[in-house]
């Protein structure tokens, strides 16, 4: 990119961490969010284990009137921005753009639309579900809440949601549309996607190794900000593993490599001191990347057996990356995202 | 842009569409997708073509496949390797989410086939095109409502430009659903009789599906490998109204805000609408209009042929655009018979338009009050008058 982009605040609402002080202290503990779900029933299914959001109250962040107007990804999302624009400390310009990831969206939103509809009739299903049924609808309420003119999109990449939202905003600013974005993820574990994901044999289990659900908010401030950027965003690379079917991981490492050389082209740099890995517990999405780390020879750094795959649409793995260089631990490391369908961002995260 | 494709209710191609377009056909008649349900009104623009099986592809998936089919051949020698994929939809796969919903009710959720949901993700669109293709730059999907291709295009035009792809295969495609389909109603968005942009007793949307496709290219890689190009994509505005979830800032800031940045100080001839017919949307954009193009501007609803396809809208809107380039003939607003007090402009009724097109906007606007509008300019292939 021809410029840096600084993060100048960070809102998490995280498995096992409610803040940014608690995120960090969480990626030092050692500790796993990762645990036994006790929120739906798993009953007859193979996986029991998620990393779930615990002791969150969206009316510490959300006015009573409007929370009742929004679902639970709308909720992470308005709780995580208010969040980081409190950290970040400065008034947002009326043109700042909002770019929001989610895998899956609002699943549960439509599972209870769909409740609705059929004990209901098609013409009594509540409206309110209806508008909280699109995947944007997180985004829209931020703009909403904070008069945020600028973009305002959604990306819903699998497993690359949020380093696409990222890669999209950075993108607005280093071309002069916007000055500052909000960059932001947020992902719900429910029933159905538990069980869905459990029955196509994706999930971890006793029998073998697989992804272990997460969720959670999170927003970034980009430009702007009263404080010391916790470091930058400095380049993207896009690839597809052409080897991969529409549901699963692929084989072929040199794509994941060409997106990452990609990321360190664009970033203009030769060289990184880590990798922070999409390491997610996948059979094939695992071997495939390992592949291309081995060929790669840096540190490897993975973050998903804390919080699991999706939390917060992948943007938690990225702000463990920011608070790394924040650190001093790292000079610039590079983000992997790779997901089933073939699709891989990258992103290269500086040291300010 | 060096190729195109569409598939919606008037057309598999973007001849037959063409065709209905200049003969002022639409497409829009009794709903048939869901037979034995009972929704408050029963029409839709539905695309009646018999779609082949598939296992692992949704509807959305394969009406994107179609169209981007007809796009990559016609953008012929496109090179894979560094081309992406940029897809925009509201609903991906959900039609295919809602039969699973139904199959679990019935048998539970250890008997019900968990495959079906394999084709409910909104990234399912972008895995299948770019799969089907051979396509290895990478793959994005947005989900941003009605907005969503229309940002889809933007988001790949940028990409180009920023060097992270060589080529681009951007669009939307959207299948019609029971929930988009009975949601509308509860919003009573919906005109029980075929929509009426702009008209004084419009009343709301006509449902739509379909997908449309474009091909870019940065333009010297396409002068270079000697590419035919149809039209330029110049720019786009994006924006947010920051007023609603679903309705529209009434004074139209948000739509004119993202106009304005897609036109610059360049000089427009015309500007296919979202022009949904709803009261409140072709209002706002009307006011919309008048601030950023002025009065005088032609303008017109193709969603009067075709319905609002949703996710899909601004790519098969785009579509319509560039072929109203080439041809040089402004499509026009069916069932105008008159104008909305609050609609004041030339709205190009009933038939087309031919005149000089240079430099044209298509507009999408979605719920949570983003917009997105599009410059694109008149190629080198097109027929002048």
């Amino acid at each position: 990119m021809s410029v840096r982009i600084p993060i100048t605040g960070i809102g998490v609402i995280a498995p096992g961490a409610i803040g940014i002080d608690a995120f960090r202290a969480l990626m030092t503990s050692g500790r796993s969010a990762i645990e036994v779900v006790d929120r739906f029933d798993t009953d007859g299914l193979s996986a029991h284990k998620a990393a779930l959001v615990r002791d969150f109250k969206p009316r510490d962040y959300i006015a009573p009137m409007k929370m009742r107007r929004m679902n639970a990804l709308s909720r992470l999302g308005v709780a995580a921005a208010k969040l980081a624009i409190e950290d970040c400390g400065a008034t947002l310009e009326a043109d700042t753009g909002v770019a929001i990831g989610t895998a899956f969206g609002p699943v549960q939103t439509s599972v209870e639309y769909m409740q609705e509809y059929v004990e209901k009739g098609a013409a009594l299903a509540p409206p309110q579900l209806f508008a909280e049924s699109v995947a944007n609808a997180p985004g829209s309420h931020i703009a909403i809440e904070w008069g945020l003119r600028g973009f305002n999109v959604t990306l819903t990449q699998r497993e690359s949601s949020g380093l696409a939202a990222a890669m999209y905003a950075c993108t607005q600013i280093a071309k002069g549309s916007v000055r500052m974005a909000l960059i932001g993820g947020v992902e719900e574990a429910n029933e159905m996607l538990f069980s869905v994901l459990d029955r196509l044999g994706a999930l971890d289990d006793e029998q073998r190794n697989g992804i272990v659900i997460g969720e959670g908010g999170a927003v970034l401030v980009a430009g702007g900000g009263m404080r010391k950027p916790y470091g930058t965003l400095s380049g993207f690379g896009i690839a597809r593993d052409t080897t991969a079917s529409i549901s699963d991981w692929g084989s072929d490492p040199q794509a994941i490599l060409k997106a990452m050389r990609h990321a360190m082209k664009d970033a203009e740099i030769d060289e990184v001191d880590a990798i922070y890995a999409s390491a997610n517990g996948s059979r094939r999405g695992d071997a495939v990347e390992r592949h291309a780390l081995e060929r790669f020879g840096k540190p490897v750094v993975p973050t998903k057996h804390i919080f699991g795959e999706y939390a917060a649409a992948g943007m938690l793995q990225l702000i463990a990356a920011l608070l790394a260089v924040e650190e001093g631990r790292f000079r610039n490391v590079l983000v992997n995202s790779v997901s089933a369908g073939g699709g891989i961002v990258c992103a290269i995260v500086s040291r300010f | 842009m060096t190729g195109a494709g569409i598939v919606c209710s008037i057309g598999r191609n973007k001849e037959e569409v063409w065709r209905s377009i200049v003969e002022s056909r639409a497409g829009i008649a009794k709903l048939t997708r869901f037979p034995g349900e009972t929704f408050p009104t029963d029409i839709a623009a539905e695309v009646t073509e018999t779609l082949p099986k598939s296992k692992r592809l949704s509807r959305t998936d394969l009406l994107g496949v179609i169209a981007a089919k007809e796009a990559f051949e016609q953008a012929s020698g496109a090179p894979r390797e560094n081309a992406i994929v940029s897809t925009g939809t509201s609903t991906g796969g959900l039609l295919e989410g809602e039969d699973y919903y139904f199959q679990r009710r019935a048998r539970g959720r250890r008997r019900a086939r968990a495959s079906r949901v394999l084709q409910q993700p909104t990234s399912g669109p972008s895995d299948a095109i770019a799969r089907a293709f051979d396509l290895g730059g990478g793959v994005l999907s947005n989900a941003t409502a009605c907005a969503s291709a229309g940002a889809a295009i933007g988001m790949a035009a940028d990409y180009l430009r920023a060097g992270h792809a060589d080529v681009a295969l951007a669009g939307g495609s959207d299948a019609l659903c029971r929930l988009t389909y009975s949601g509308f109603n509860v919003l009573q968005a919906v005109d029980p009789e075929p929509c009426s942009p702009f008209g004084a007793n419009r009343k709301g949307i006509t449902l739509g599906e379909g997908a449309g496709y474009l091909v870019l290219e940065r333009w010297d890689d396409a002068i270079a490998r000697g590419a035919r190009i149809l039209a330029e994509l110049c720019s786009y505005g994006a924006s947010c109204d920051a007023h609603h979830p679903t309705a529209p800032a009434e004074d139209g800031r948000g739509a004119e805000a993202a106009m304005r940045e897609a036109m610059g100080d360049v000089a427009i001839d015309y500007v296919n609408a979202h022009g949904t017919g709803t009261l409140l949307n072709d209002s706002a954009e009307t006011k919309a209009i008048v601030a950023a193009v002025g009065a005088a501007i032609p303008v017109s609803s193709s969603k009067s042929y075709f319905g609002h396809t949703l996710g899909a809208s601004g790519a098969v809107e785009a579509v319509i655009t560039v072929l109203a380039l080439q041809h040089q003939i402004a499509p026009p607003t069916l069932r105008l018979r008159e104008r909305a007090p609050d609609c004041p402009l030339d709205y190009i009724p009933d038939t087309p338009r031919p005149m000089a097109l240079t430099n044209v906007l298509s507009n999408t606007f979605g719920f949570g009050g983003s917009n997105v509008s599009l410059l694109f300019r008149v190629g080198p292939a097109a027929s002048r008058p």
